[in-house]
């Protein structure tokens, strides 16, 4: 009896560990190591300086709009009675209005890079500066609608940015009021001089506001890892061909010929070098990973980024300088920007693939 | 002034090209190939755009530009590519003589003939090297090449760069990385021909002449290097017709632009159908897989989309068509290896595929609306074609294929939810998981059991740091919070794939179904044998047979389960998890029946028999004792054998019929000892025994199957789930013992184990109390005798 019931709990013991057991003995081999992981919080950093930069200017956005609404809600939204009533408020508020927007749209610039670029940051991208509207391209419409202070309801109208620049600047009918000002003083009424839709601009400034307030606390939150900088450099370096292609239908090329409704005020140029500075901060912080593994390409990816840039602001320094390039010398340039892009996406890619880091998608 | 400072910043970049020349051989040996070959095409863009404001800086960049080609690359190329040596030096020359005349589409033209020359000699070079056995020569001049032009939605190749590697390191061969560097560079060259055609349009709709040229002379390069796989696919006799259609576009583009569109015509009938990046065995498998899968769920998506004849849900056979889409683009891949196989089929093939097609297209404009049964027909009988067709190497490796489409179907989830439509996400979101859940999940149960988990919770409902996509959507979460779980998904879907193609080994295959058959056949074989073996009696043994006719039952079920599978388990896939945790529950309730019974039982039987009016009770409660005891066998076996089922036939599909009949075979032998084991032991215990080593052996199944059955139903969302904060288990005491870090898991896991000690302490207590009422009759009976 005892010898059964003995052999009984041996035999139930082997079994149940002979169970628990039997996986590991198939277990299959760790996955290899990475190298030495690169110190990316330099990466963090940069973001987050350039973050608090951003939501300032926002919120100086949003003052200068809730004021220019103030005076029009006064007025009864009748803007030709409040422009003559009130040049001067409706100036100042519109003039700093459009301030604000000029210092937040390049910083974003320097940091679109980065979000654009990771993956848990990029929906911002679409929604600030990259996303179309619904009328212009479905697949690509920014995710959300504007709802209006009046409760009209403006469906997928396109990123905040493009949204705010073709208010303050008068470039979209839908946007403005139609009624010229001369904002300036100076006599005459020049090119961005208009009244913007206060309902319109009021709430753009609030979305910008909010969305430059969450990607702040998405940045704070966010813990770089090498995919995300290896992912911004592949993403982020080959849309040289959209940007070219923003510049070669702007006001920079076409002059008035051009149905462009963003980017008339800051080339797109200069957006551009601001994108790549941004890129050559991530690159900087993986570029000892890449050394590990091939230094001439690390020294050579380097120099591809920084002629890259110089390229663009070589090209940025002419327009300046007053020379207006023609259509196909944009497009020949905007080839050439598009192949050293691609070059660069591909060995950052290649390097990639030997240090075993995903590209996301 | 500004002149000056240009001419002096043009004076500088010359004065370094020229240093670059001097020193030409010395910066050769230190420079890589592609270092020079960029410095180069630099060079030569620079010069084209000096051309017409400064013709002698033009001049000055051309010159150093072919100094480098001179000392650096052309000793190499020249010997592995004559030819395309001979373009290159042709090319100079032409750039050289455009000078004078300031010819920009000449120069264009002359400047994309260089670097495409320049691409093919590398290119050679890297062949050469590979054939010879030589990586390192082949990896040092890989660079020297072009990535098809990235997006941000669009990733450049790497499958060239990462073969090498393997080849330096010895793990592949040279015959499989031939074929690895041709499916990526070649396959970039098609794509940029295919731009530059594009491009070369709008070029000329523009009214862009140097550019114009230029496209088309690339057009012209990118050809050049591909010809060899076009002489080889197509004959030298079409390879000289389509050089020709490429050399008259070419002088269309720069003389007679009014020509073009004809021209392109022409090229483009050249290149029709042609493939010069050969699909790898791997992209095989993977083309394979994706065309079956899609295919599959073109009649699934059809069938919810048309009621009664008529188009219902039109989003539902929109996606019929999608899917349909995909199906074709990938069959168009595999189309020509295909028609080298069986040209009849492949045709046929095709027929169906367009018929197919032009049904749902029909139905989507309800001009015409087939009947699902006739979509359903026509895809079988395009499916049965395509499995005949399909070699079975390729379907074997097929879960590549199963990841796009999950991947393909997530994508829709996402922009369902981007639209504002979750019930869309939702179905799109379950289509998903039923790919998942019947290909690599079961896969994943055996290679990677941890992964299966966390992808589950993602699915469905999981309460971790990304919520399950099921919770979201059912709570319309904003996109970004999809997209977010989306992301952590695709993680460890990637992760998933790396496992799924590291485990192939027969004998990985061969253990993991026999584990896979022992673990799950473990549950089933303790509860019978431990209740049969304790049922010793003449009287108690016939409660064995309704056991015995359950478990036979089920073992039918499981049979025609495994017969019907692969239409039963696509059409159930949707609903696995909500099935299992159904099923789960009646196995529970029924052992917690029968367990409370059985102690009940053991008591009366043995001490109650005698009377009577105990015996018409039992006997009233017969019927409904042995359906119950049948219901049990039942449960206990068919609950596993589905698992098994579905485990097995991925298992099938991995190692084959035979690999994996070994497996299993050992492992039912095993268990069937188990269970010997466990009766034969049992046989021999005193009643009281049995009754505690019966408790013991249920209630380890019944804790387990209560964990697993708690879990399932959070999955699917019928039970709250509230982690265990700072609680992390190792994912095998899920497998193995139904232990999850949740409160609810522990807590429903607790009050079974009171509900099994209880009824034993129930029965214990009833015993006593019936003996001491014994006794005190005995002693009553006594003391009045």
């Amino acid at each position: 009896m005892v010898r059964t019931r003995t052999l009984f709990f041996t035999t139930l013991i082997l079994i149940l560990l002979l169970s628990a057991c039997a996986p590991a003995a198939v277990a299959t081999p760790a996955p290899e190591e990475n190298p030495s992981a690169a110190d990316l919080s330099g990466i963090k950093t940069y973001l987050l300086d350039k973050s608090s930069e951003l939501t300032g200017s926002s919120k100086s956005l949003k003052g200068a709009s809730d004021r220019y609404y103030a005076l029009a809600e006064s007025a009864g939204f009748d803007y030709a009675a409040l422009w003559e009533s009130n040049p001067a408020e409706v100036s100042a508020a519109l003039r700093d209005a459009k301030s604000a927007w000029m210092a937040a749209s390049p910083v974003y610039e320097q940091m679109e890079g980065i979000v654009a670029g990771t993956p848990s940051l990029a929906e911002y991208d679409v929604i600030l500066d990259a996303g179309a509207s619904g009328d212009e391209d479905t697949e690509n419409a920014v995710p959300f609608d504007l709802t209006l202070p009046d409760g009209r309801v403006l469906p997928k109208p396109g990123n905040l940015f493009g949204v705010l620049e073709s208010t303050l600047w008068g470039t979209y009918d839908d946007f403005t009021t139609g009624i010229d000002a001369d904002l300036d003083g100076n006599g005459t009424v020049d090119f961005g001089e208009s009244l913007p839709e206060a309902n319109v601009l009021k709430a753009g400034a609030d979305a910008l506001d909010l969305y430059t307030t969450e990607l702040d606390m998405a940045s704070s939150e966010w813990q770089p890892t090498e995919s995300d900088a290896f992912t911004a450099l592949v993403v982020m370096v080959p849309t040289m061909s959209e940007y070219f292609n923003s510049w070669k239908n702007s006001r920079f090329i076409l002059g008035n010929a051009s149905e462009q409704r963003d980017f008339v005020v800051i080339s797109r140029l200069a957006d551009i070098q601001n994108i790549l500075g941004s890129l050559q901060i991530v690159y900087s912080e993986v570029k000892p990973m890449v050394e590990s593994t091939d230094e001439a390409q690390a020294a050579q990816i380097e120099q591809l980024l920084g002629d890259l840039k110089n390229f663009v602001a070589d090209v940025h320094a002419k327009e300046q300088s007053g020379y207006q390039h023609t259509p196909e010398e944009a497009d020949v340039l905007g080839a050439e920007a598009q192949n050293r892009a691609t070059a660069i996406a591909g060995q950052v890619a290649q390097i990639a693939a030997k240090l075993n880091i995903t590209i996301e998608d | 002034m500004k002149k000056i400072q240009q001419r002096f910043l043009i004076a500088i970049l010359i004065a370094m090209l020229a240093a670059s020349n001097i020193l030409g051989a010395a910066r050769a040996a230190s420079d890589s190939p592609a270092q020079i070959a960029e410095s180069i095409r630099a060079a030569l863009v620079q010069a084209q755009l000096f051309l017409v404001n400064d013709p002698n800086a033009s001049a000055e960049l051309v010159s150093a530009a072919e100094a480098l080609y001179r000392t650096g690359l052309s000793e190499q190329i020249s010997v592995s590519n004559p030819d395309a040596h001979v373009r290159v030096v042709l090319a100079f020359q032409d750039l050289k003589d455009r000078m004078s005349s300031r010819d920009a589409a000449a120069f264009a033209a002359a400047r994309a003939q260089a670097w495409t020359a320049i691409l093919a000699g590398s290119y050679a070079i890297v062949e050469e090297s590979i054939q010879n056995g030589n990586g390192l020569t082949a990896q040092t001049w890989l660079p020297v090449r072009e990535f098809r032009t990235a997006t941000r939605f669009s990733r450049p190749n790497v499958g060239a760069t990462v073969t090498i590697e393997s080849f330096i390191a010895g793990k592949t061969s040279a015959k499989d990385a031939l074929l690895a560097v041709r499916a990526d560079v070649l396959d970039t060259y098609q794509a940029r021909l295919s731009e530059s055609l594009h491009d070369l349009q709008t070029a000329d709709a523009n009214g862009f002449p140097a550019r114009r040229a230029e496209l088309a002379a690339l057009a012209e390069g990118y050809f050049f290097i591909l010809s060899p796989a076009y002489l080889e696919q197509r004959g030298s006799s079409s390879l000289a017709v389509a050089q020709v259609a490429f050399n008259d576009l070419h002088a269309s583009a720069i003389g007679n632009p009014e020509q073009l569109n004809e021209k392109l015509v022409v090229v483009e009938n050249a290149l029709d159908n042609f493939r010069a990046a050969p699909l790898s065995p791997a992209e095989q498998s993977r083309r394979a897989g994706q065309l079956l899968r899609f295919l599959s769920l073109v009649p699934v998506e059809y069938g919810r989309g048309v009621v009664d004849g008529r188009g219902t849900k039109d989003i539902e056979i929109q996606e019929a068509i999608t899917f349909h889409t995909g199906a074709y683009a990938a069959f168009a891949d595999l189309k020509d290896l295909l028609g080298e196989l069986d040209p009849s089929q492949t045709v046929r093939a095709d027929i169906i595929f367009e018929s197919l097609g032009k049904r749902l297209s029909e139905a989507s404009t309800n001009r015409s609306v087939a009947s699902p049964e006739d979509i359903k027909s026509q895809t079988k009988e395009l499916s049965a074609i395509l499995e005949g067709l399909i070699p079975e190497e390729w379907l074997k490796s097929s879960a590549q294929g199963d990841f796009d489409v999950i991947a393909s179907m997530l994508d829709q989830m996402q922009a369902a939810v981007r639209n504002g439509e979750y019930a869309l996400a939702e179905s799109s979101r379950l289509d998903a998981y039923a790919i998942m859940e019947t290909g690599p999940e079961a896969r994943l149960m055996v290679f990677a059991p941890e992964l299966k988990l966390r992808l589950e919770e993602l699915f469905w409902n999981g309460q971790g740091n990304s919520k399950g996509l099921a919770y979201l959507i059912e709570n319309r979460a904003s996109y970004s919070e999809v997209k977010a779980t989306r992301l952590q998904l695709d993680v460890h879907l990637s992760e998933a794939q790396t496992e799924l193609t590291r485990n192939t080994a027969p004998t990985a295959i061969a253990m993991n179904a026999g584990i896979i058959v022992f673990r799950e056949g473990l549950e089933a074989v303790v509860i019978l044998a431990s209740l049969m073996s304790s049922l010793k009696s003449a009287e108690e043994r016939r409660y064995r047979k309704p056991m015995w006719l359950g478990s036979v039952l089920a073992l039918v079920a499981t049979a025609l389960t495994w017969l019907l599978a692969h239409e039963v388990l696509q059409s159930l896939a949707r609903y696995g998890e909500k099935l299992e945790a159904v099923v789960s529950i009646i196995a529970i309730g029924i052992l917690l029946l029968i367990m409370n019974w059985f102690f009940h039982k053991t008591y009366w039987t043995s001490w109650l028999a005698s009377f009577h009016a105990t015996k018409r009770r039992l006997l009233n409660e017969e019927t409904g004792l042995f359906l119950g005891l049948i219901v049990l066998g039942f449960t206990s076996v068919y609950r596993e054998g589905f698992e098994i089922v579905l485990f097995l036939q991925a298992l099938v599909l991995e190692g084959g019929v035979p690999v994996v009949l070994m497996g299993v075979i050992g492992s039912s032998i095993a268990v069937a000892l188990v269970g010997m084991i466990v009766f034969r032991l049992q046989k021999n215990l005193p009643y009281m025994k049995i009754l505690v080593i019966t408790g013991i052996l249920i209630g380890s199944v019944l804790l387990q199957m209560v964990g697993s059955t708690v879990h399932v139903l959070q999955v699917v969302g019928w039970l709250p789930i509230h982690v265990i904060q700072g609680v992390d288990l190792p994912y095998w005491l899920g497998t193995w013992f139904g232990m999850y870090p949740t409160w609810e898991g522990l807590i429903f896991q607790v009050a079974s184990m009171i509900f099994v000690t209880g009824s034993y302490f129930l029965a214990e207590g009833m015993r006593k109390h019936r003996l001491s009422s014994i006794s005190r009759g005995l002693v009553k009976s006594t003391a009045e005798l």
